[in-house]
């Protein structure tokens, strides 16, 4: 590592953050369908791991601290991290001290950074021996942590039922395409295929506007009226530490070292359970929204940390929900890297940590000057400016070149099937994490099940 | 023909004016990535479709309007 990569991953990361601040502050843009193109982009570009890693930490701590912007000024979430705070910010937003929280939740998210790195990276090298003994399992380990990933998710059965008939189509469309010489023998069709479960929701909202009853239902009358609160006059200091309580500071930090350990689990339901549970004895109403939202927000923080770090420094295997979703680009995107041959078997130990570090640090310290300076000229300007159609149709445009590229004509169809089925079954109660597991564990699925009569 | 205004994703949109901005973001997206040259080394195709797609995004920011009405709250 020499100082023109060192000079390459910190142009990576500025790149980074400049192009998650204005998606961060869209509202309404779901993590995974904003993360997951891009960083692909990133891999398939042919970017060395290395940059690759920078450019991913530092998206994803730019964007968990600018999703939560719209959320806290104008009560729109800017993600599904997001959403669990907008109880909280309203009740700010009515008390007038919008502007008071903007600042506490970049402090916060600074705390579960600075104790997330370290931890999730002890962790993982702790988990390295282990890693060892079980990787050969790997296919199975799909298999296992889809029904995992079902149990634990709120519609069980549900779940549980929908692997199966996922299974069957990603492996049916992988099967045809082969079958018509559309793709090599040796290709297995992945990336336009995440991209489908991804954008699934949205395709099923674009589609459902096609039937006259449903976009009878789903007509409004007026724009969407939004008002950007005042400024902080009272605590006009940038020094992180001197921005939070002391209270504040401490169960941001626990809620932050807590979920390291649960890397596995929803980061979205974390945010939720520790949030409020480290928030509920708070007697005034006013300190348990402030509280529970820094706490929220060094959790975010956290969950996305130790998702990431931690399966892809022990493992190279996405066992955890954010290395499922959202950087799901760092395990596998052919023909650039695979399960064999990515980010955790190109790069040394040393390299990864300081690509983490890298990225850390200049998404966190630029971010978090931008926040607390000018978080509402910003808003001001995006909301002003970025017209919802853009956005949408830059997304749809993106997963056409890519399922294009994947397979030819016949596969934008494709994608299309797949975002209609993981659409429905997303609105239904299946959440992303089964269905990508769904997807890494259809061969080995649908081979066993061929093999039973 | 009156406007349409719809909820989707969060936020308030003009039917005709997403769907003419799918087509137009998706037609220089496209557009882009088939006239690419062929490289072995480079992924060109996907930067120029990517590139394309930049364009278009840009195109559609100046053609159509946010349906959002944003002010500040009073200053005292």
């Amino acid at each position: 590592m020499d100082i023109t990569m060192i000079i390459w991953m910190i142009v990576a990361a500025i790149g980074a953050v400049v192009i998650f601040t204005i998606i961060g502050f869209i509202p309404g843009t779901d993590e995974t369908s904003v993360l997951l193109p891009i960083s692909l982009a990133v891999v398939l570009a042919g970017v060395p791991a290395a940059i690759v890693l920078t450019f991913f930490i530092a998206s994803i701590v730019t964007l968990n601290i600018t999703n939560s912007m719209p959320t806290a000024l104008v009560g729109l979430p800017g993600g599904v991290m997001s959403s669990p705070m907008i109880e909280h910010s309203l009740y700010i937003k009515n008390e007038g001290r919008s502007a008071m929280i903007i600042k506490k939740i970049a402090a916060s998210a600074v705390l579960g950074i600075a104790i997330s790195i370290p931890i999730s990276l002890v962790l993982a090298n702790l988990l390295i021996p282990l890693a060892e003994t079980i990787r050969p399992y790997g296919a199975y380990l799909f298999i296992a942590g889809a029904i995992f990933l079902s149990l634990i998710s709120k519609n069980k059965i549900l779940s549980l039922l929908a692997i199966i008939p996922l299974a069957l189509m990603f492996q049916g469309l992988r099967f045809l395409y082969k079958g018509l010489d559309l793709v090599p023998e040796n290709k297995t069709i992945t990336v336009s295929f995440f991209l489908g479960i991804t954008i699934g929701p949205l395709i099923v909202s674009l589609f459902s506007l096609l039937n006259k009853k449903i976009l009878e239902q789903e007509k409004v009358d007026d724009f969407n009226k939004i008002v950007i609160p005042k400024e902080d006059l009272e605590n006009t200091s940038v020094n992180p530490f001197k921005i939070l309580t002391k209270e504040e500071k401490k169960k941001a930090s626990i809620g932050a070292l807590i979920v390291n350990f649960l890397f596995v689990l929803s980061p979205v339901g974390l945010t939720i359970l520790f949030g409020n549970a480290l928030n509920n004895r708070t007697k005034k109403p006013l300190d348990k929204a402030s509280g529970s939202i820094t706490t929220m927000s060094s959790i975010i923080q956290a969950t996305y940390i130790s998702g990431i770090i931690i399966p892809l420094l022990a493992l190279g295997i996405p066992l955890s929900p954010v290395a499922l979703g959202p950087g799901a680009a760092l395990f596998n995107a052919p023909p650039v890297i695979d399960f064999e041959n990515n980010l955790h078997h190109i790069l040394t130990g040393f390299e990864f940590t300081v690509a983490v570090l890298i990225g850390a640090t200049i998404a966190l310290v630029i971010t978090y000057f931008l926040i607390v300076k000018y978080a509402r000229k910003i808003t001001y300007i995006i909301l002003k400016k970025v017209p919802h159609e853009s956005v949408l149709g830059l997304f749809i445009a993106f997963i056409l070149l890519l399922a294009y590229m994947d397979a030819g004509l016949i596969n934008i169809f494709g994608v299309i099937m797949i975002g209609l089925l993981s659409g429905s079954l997303n609105k239904l109660g299946v959440n992303y994490g089964v269905q990508f597991m769904a997807l890494y564990a259809a061969p080995l699925l649908i081979e066993i099940l061929a093999k039973v009569v | 023909m009156k406007r349409a205004l719809i909820k989707i994703w969060g936020d308030v949109v003009d039917a005709m004016e997403l769907v003419f901005s799918i087509l137009i973001i998706s037609t220089t997206t496209m557009g882009l990535y088939f006239l690419a040259p062929q490289s072995d080394t480079l992924p060109l195709g996907l930067f120029f479709g990517l590139g394309g797609a930049i364009i278009g995004f840009i195109i559609t920011i100046f053609l159509f309007k946010p349906k959002r009405i944003v002010t500040y709250e009073e200053e005292e």
